[in-house]
């Protein structure tokens, strides 16, 4: 186990550092090096300005994506549970686009109040709805509530758009979920709610270990499992909180790394803890991956991530549903 | 079962849409009173109200009423065969298989200059392909899986294409030299500012063509109401009826689709709303669904054109206001609503 986070580590900075040569214009590591020890000229201003706050910015919207499904699927025994799906990503940018559109926000705290807000509220509208439809434990229910929910909420979001056309020019870009052109002070907002989701993680492991029993054999061993849900999945909406302050609302990462870290285990059940660091060392690379594809596959354009990221992501959903016997019931 | 409609039980809703649609019509950039808007529907108008009422406006009043219609009965016939009231056209994938379609013919037919090649009357034909390719996708998988119930299933792989779709959507989008990329995005949040009687033509059309299926169909239709043993009881054959009737689904949310684009939530409100008023087992229900469809659709589309002048919203984003508050309280009051 621990091998094989030492080995994520390794490629998570090869991964990163080929995203900072890699680009519509690729550059010789001699050029990267002299651009981050302060070296002059237009490379070096690329390298610097553009291309190293994408990769940080990426890093950490994927790390705590990872997580924040990670946490969803543990909580709710449900494999398709991710923060994109369920509609908290939709929430958390109808939220900002409120505070921008009506209150005028333009700050950074503003704007991660807003979102930490919008995801929160959503989490819980999400949760409930699928809880009185008598499904908690249906992760069909959930899917669906989360689908409308978040197709409610896009739809806010547009018409507010629509209205304020000045919103329009400054949201629109950040609505399509990228990491390009993201100013790095974000990461003062995101940061630190990364380093909360993360600790608060680890520190509900064992619980979190416990409750992949059925809630019956849990509570006999005498786990609060109301609270450990509750805190978890409060923990789950501040990452993607995070997530969308930085980077815009994105599909599917939340989805894909917690699988595909269960993947690379093999046949052992890994801890909720070694799952902890796997989620976010996997959506962290999936994230700078995905980046470097959509520079690359239709240049000199750029795609929108969010496409490459649903070209990976929906095989891998469908996938899911086929192989899980009992997902509907 | 005799085949008798409860008029007076629809005589409500109808009234209602009569009003509606001479109010919608009387509503614009000139407002035109009631008396006339009348004089002008029965011929007897200046001969500047008519050119309005007639070229102008009844165009679109009467396309939000057929798709509106056309995309409520679709949401009825869903939710019964999936025996879930959550179900909805658009988690089928079929409307943005429908934007897939529509953005593959621009790009596809539009030369440099981005002028189209062939004529733009051959969209809807692209958008259907597209919508029926995507259905198809969504059911094969559906049969593919060996899993249980496969009704659900085929909303969980929709909601999956449908993300596919939107993806493919934006990327074509940017990589093509599309001919009026800003319309194809209109597909998408869902619009019926463009009409022309030629897309009324069409979808009622089809309107007139599935009513001889729903007719049918009707019995059928109500025993899918009974759960599965119960049903295969009374002589049904389960997985036929749940063909032939997701088949009429997909064939009228790719029509509606075609027109007017992604108008949620009709398809999910309509059926609840109808059942409200009128009883889901009471004959005329998919016609109360349809009327309710078209009020809420034409309702949306008016309320979007005078919200915020000059500026006119989408009705897409209109009906999901509208349908909010509705959908979760129908949602939060439990499980009766179990087709």
């Amino acid at each position: 186990m621990t091998r094989l986070i030492a080995g994520l580590c390794l490629l998570l900075i090869a991964v990163a550092l080929f995203s900072l040569h890699a680009g519509l214009s690729f550059y010789s590591p001699a050029t990267v090096w002299s651009a981050l020890a302060g070296g002059e000229g237009a490379d070096a201003l690329i390298v610097r300005t553009l291309r190293v706050p994408r990769t940080l910015i990426g890093l950490a919207v994927g790390a705590a994506l990872g997580l924040s499904g990670l946490l969803m699927q543990t909580v709710t025994r449900n494999p398709v549970a991710e923060p994109g799906l369920l509609g908290v990503n939709a929430g958390a940018a109808l939220a900002v686009t409120l505070a921008v559109t009506v209150f005028g926000t333009g700050s950074l705290a503003g704007i991660g109040a807003a979102a930490v807000a919008g995801a929160l509220l959503t989490t819980g509208l999400v949760f409930a709805i699928s809880l009185s439809a008598g499904g908690s434990g249906n992760p069909a229910t959930t899917l669906l509530a989360g689908f409308t929910v978040a197709a409610l909420l896009a739809s806010f979001t547009q018409t507010l758009l629509l209205v304020d056309e000045t919103a329009l020019e400054t949201l629109l870009f950040w609505l399509s979920g990228s990491f390009a052109d993201r100013p790095l002070t974000l990461l003062q907002l995101g940061g630190p709610l990364l380093v909360l989701g993360a600790g608060g993680s680890l520190v509900l492991a064992s619980a979190l270990d416990v409750l992949r029993l059925d809630d019956t054999s849990a509570q006999s061993i005498g786990l609060n499992v109301a609270a450990v849900r509750l805190g978890a999945l409060a923990l789950a909406a501040l990452l993607a909180a995070g997530a969308v302050a930085m980077a815009g609302p994105v599909m599917f990462l939340g989805l894909a790394a917690p699988h595909l870290a269960r993947l690379m285990t093999g046949p052992v059940l890994p801890s909720i803890r070694h799952l902890v660091f796997l989620s976010m060392l996997t959506g962290a690379v999936l994230a700078t991956s995905a980046d470097i594809l959509a520079r690359l596959i239709v240049a000199p354009g750029e795609a929108p991530m969010s496409a490459v990221l649903a070209l990976i992501g929906v095989p891998m959903l469908i996938h899911i549903l086929r192989r899980r016997k009992g997902l509907v019931t | 079962m005799p085949f008798v409609i409860p008029a007076q039980r629809l005589l409500v809703p109808c009234l209602l849409l009569l009003v509606l649609t001479i109010a919608a019509t009387g509503t614009g950039s000139s407002f035109m009173p009631p008396e006339r808007v009348v004089a002008a529907f029965l011929g007897q108008g200046a001969r500047m109200d008519e050119v309005i009422v007639w070229k102008l406006r009844l165009p679109r009043v009467a396309l939000a009423i057929v798709a509106g219609a056309a995309l409520a009965i679709a949401g009825a016939l869903l939710q019964r065969v999936v025996r879930n009231p959550m179900a909805s056209p658009s988690v089928l994938g079929i409307t943005d298989g429908a934007a897939v379609g529509v953005v593959l013919f621009l790009w596809l037919f539009s030369d440099q200059a981005n002028i189209l090649q062939v004529s733009v009357h051959w969209q809807p034909l692209a958008a259907i392909l597209g919508a029926a390719a995507f259905g198809g996708l969504v059911t094969f998988l559906a049969l593919a899986d060996r899993g249980g119930n496969r009704p659900l299933k085929i909303i969980l792989y929709g909601i999956a294409l449908a993300a596919l779709a939107k993806a493919a959507v934006t990327l074509l989008i940017i990589v093509g030299p599309v001919y009026r990329a800003s319309q194809a995005l209109t597909w998408l949040t869902g619009s019926v500012g463009a009409a022309h009687w030629q897309d009324v033509l069409v979808l009622g059309t089809g309107l007139v063509l599935v009513v001889p299926f729903l007719v049918w169909n009707r019995v059928t239709f109500r025993q899918l109401a009974l759960d599965p043993q119960s049903a295969t009881l009374t002589g049904l054959s389960l997985s036929r009826a749940q063909f032939a009737l997701l088949s009429g689904a997909v064939f009228l949310t790719a029509l509606a689709a075609a027109h007017v684009g992604a108008i949620g939530f009709v398809g999910l409100m309509a059926p609840h709303i109808a059942r409200v008023f009128h009883g889901q087992f009471r004959s005329g229900y998919l016609l109360a669904t349809a009327l309710t469809g078209s009020l809420l659709v034409l309702g949306a589309d008016t309320l979007a054109r005078i919200i915020a002048p000059p500026l006119e919203l989408p009705a897409g984003a209109l009906t999901a206001l509208v349908g909010a508050p509705l959908f979760l309280y129908l949602l939060l009051k439990g499980r009766r609503s179990h087709a």
